[in-house]
């Protein structure tokens, strides 16, 4: 029966062919850092499953934010733990994407033919401290204000095109109801989709050219 | 690049495939092993460390330090070598170099070997790169110096340059292994070491109360509207008279009406007291207490101040149980109260807001133990065992005259008594011998001694 069904959808789905293409891959001997850039895939869906949660409860307006923070940790259950995890799932994806990068730096990874994978990986990694940047106006507590204020800042100091950056990040000339949703709306829309689009490209070139192998004295 | 190589390369590949292992299950276990890992230091994170708690934003603080977020850092200590006019080279002209720089990285690296040994430069540079972001990070966020800041820098990327190079030719077997192994030590010595600085420094510093429950916003709520709003409003929010100066020297008297009303809180929202303690009342003579009016709250802290108000005085409300903490406990038969549990109690309620530093209250600080057993000018205004302690006369409607020759006023001023039931709290303080801690009122409540340096009520002792 079983069998009767697994060949139907099978024949439908492919299950054979993704498991030869995506599973049954030949791979050069790995090691243990090899492992990061999975780890920065799992971090980015957990970062993206509690951050869905979050949107549940979390309303985007100053007079609100922090309120509805405090809901969060206090009265939805289970809300801390799911705010701790994003809390420091955001920490932890930066570290683990940057010893990735360092990784492949060191191992010389990004050298022919896997040019582009690295173009595009250092672009998730400005990504991602894209997503911690925006990410940390959203609680709107003292801190939160006072860094975004600082870093916008410094955005305006650069000649020429500074007030328009700092314009810009700001949605006018303070930080304000504005800043909060143009922030929001960069950390929960337009952020994780470049980054979810890119992490497709990134992921098509690693399974077109595989895995590096680590060099030899030779290479 | 010449076909060549890219050919030499790619056979290169073909080999190691053959020699190699399947994604599945040889590498995918690796991953999900690592992963798993993630998961459960974050969930362990999350439980035993948390979120640390931050205030309510108050843009009018321009006193708070703002920190950004540990990795953005290294960036902003960076900053501070390109002060004034400079700043902007530091601020985006090197950092955009790097981000380009990195991100074309392997369209100008036309250096063909992979090897470590045979990149030197690249690896290098890479080296002297995050030594720096380190050294500059642990500046940041430690208390340690700028030396043993670059130390710890150096020695972290010298680390990881070694370990990566098994080929430097002084540095092999046994004697690379130690120098792994010395680094790595004196690494985790130094970071413990500063942590430890940091944390001791941090502790230090000021606490802020953050109030996360209804329960603890009321207890922090209370304690500000016995400081902040008493004098005027009473200790239950039931008014009474001020008399205000005018420009002109003319004083005159104001009603002050119930707070504690249900009139009050049922035509009062929430948002409608907290713009009213933030903006004051102008005409009615209440000054604005919002940081952003000239007064000295935040905004968490006039959110606590509403809170107390909604959760004690609207019937409405329903207070939580955890909440019974913020009353003043009720003294049971026989049991002596402590200054710990009970007076300090009743007299952040219905005495500090004014018998605090700064108001007219003949230097009777009431904050502390100290400041209620000897402090004031007709000191000592309460004796272990005497109940015709100044005190105790005066919160009981007797005037008495001090020893300047001026009279004390009966307590607390506005002509309202406090409860019967505080009163005797503290008469039985009194008489029970003044215990401070709650253990020793525990050991009194057993047999009634009676205190033995009873002195007379008023003693000629000018103090200042």
């Amino acid at each position: 029966m079983f069998k009767n069904i697994y060949a139907w959808l099978d024949e439908r789905l492919g299950f054979d062919d993704l498991y030869k293409g995506l599973l049954d891959r030949p791979e050069p001997h790995g090691n243990w850092w090899n492992t990061l850039g999975s780890a920065s895939l799992f971090l980015f869906i957990m970062q993206g499953a509690t951050g869905i949660f979050l949107t549940v409860y979390y309303t985007p307006s100053p007079d609100h934010a922090y309120d509805s923070i405090q809901y969060i940790m206090n009265g939805v259950a289970f809300g801390w733990l799911i705010r701790g995890i994003h809390h420091w799932g955001a920490s932890l994806m930066v570290l683990v994407v940057f010893i990735h990068m360092l990784r492949t730096f060191f191992s010389a990874s990004y050298k022919y033919p896997r040019e582009l994978t690295w173009i595009i990986g250092s672009f998730l990694f400005l990504l991602t401290l894209g997503m911690g940047f925006t990410g940390y106006l959203l609680p709107f507590n003292q801190r939160a204000y006072w860094a975004t204020v600082v870093a916008t800042n410094i955005g305006g100091v650069v000649p020429g095109v500074g007030p328009f950056i700092l314009r810009a990040l700001r949605g006018g000339a303070d930080v304000s109801a504005l800043t909060l949703s143009r922030f929001f709306s960069a950390h929960i829309w337009m952020l994780p989709a470049a980054l979810a689009a890119l992490i497709g490209v990134h992921l098509y070139l690693i399974m077109r050219h595989g895995e590096s192998a680590y060099p030899d004295a030779d290479d | 690049m010449n076909d060549e190589h890219k050919k030499k390369v790619n056979q290169k590949y073909e080999e190691q495939l053959q020699k190699g292992e399947r994604f599945w299950p040889d590498a995918i276990y690796k991953d999900l092993l690592v992963s798993f890992a993630l998961f459960i230091l974050l969930i362990g994170l999350a439980t035993f460390v948390g979120v640390h708690p931050e205030p309510k934003v108050d843009p009018t603080d321009a006193t708070y330090v703002p920190r950004p977020e540990w990795y953005f850092l290294f960036l902003f200590e960076f900053l501070k070598y390109f002060p004034g006019a400079l700043e902007w080279v530091g601020a985006a002209v090197i950092p955009g170099i790097l981000v380009v720089a990195l991100m074309f990285l392997p369209l100008y690296d036309k250096n063909p070997f992979r090897h470590n040994s045979k990149r030197i430069f690249a690896v290098g540079l890479m080296s002297v790169i995050f030594s720096g972001i380190v050294t500059l990070t642990l500046m940041a966020a430690t208390t340690m110096s700028s030396l043993v800041a670059v130390i710890l820098g150096v020695l972290v990327a010298a680390l990881m340059f070694f370990s990566l190079y098994k080929e430097v030719s002084f540095l092999q077997g046994g004697i690379r292994k130690s120098v792994l192994w010395v680094m790595t030590i004196a690494i985790v010595g130094i970071v413990g070491v500063s942590y430890q600085q940091t944390a001791a420094m941090a502790s230090d510093e000021e606490e802020v109360h953050i109030a996360s429950s209804i329960a603890e916003k009321m207890v922090l709520g209370q304690d500000l509207y016995s400081i902040q709003c008493v004098e005027c409003h009473g200790a239950d929010g039931e008014g009474g008279e001020i008399t205000i100066t005018a420009a002109d020297g003319s004083e005159e008297k104001l009603p002050v009406k119930s707070i504690s009303s249900n009139d009050e809180m049922y035509t009062r929202n929430d948002g409608s007291l907290f713009d009213i303690i933030a903006y004051g009342q102008p005409n009615l003579g209440m000054p604005p207490f919002g940081g952003a009016y000239g007064g000295e709250l935040n905004p968490s802290e006039i959110e606590y101040i509403v809170t107390f108000m909604r959760y004690t005085w609207d019937d409405r409300a329903e207070v939580p149980a955890d909440a019974v903490a913020s009353a003043i406990p009720v003294l049971a038969e026989g049991e002596v109260p402590s200054y710990e549990i009970h007076v300090s109690a009743v007299a952040k309620r219905y005495c500090v807001s004014c018998h605090r530093d700064g108001k007219e209250n003949n230097d009777y600080i009431m904050d502390s133990y100290a400041g209620v057993v000897s402090g004031g000018k007709n000191a000592p205004n309460v004796v272990a065992g005497d109940l015709n302690s100044i005190l105790l006369q005066t919160i009981q409607g007797t005037e008495l005259t001090g020893s300047d020759g001026e009279i004390i006023h009966v307590m607390p001023p506005n002509g309202k008594p406090i409860k019967d039931e505080y009163i005797d709290i503290f008469i039985r303080w009194v008489e029970a011998g003044m215990p401070e801690s709650a253990d020793e009122a525990a050991a009194l409540s057993v047999d009634f001694a009676p205190a033995d340096e009873a002195e007379p009520v008023v003693e000629e002792t000018p103090s200042e």
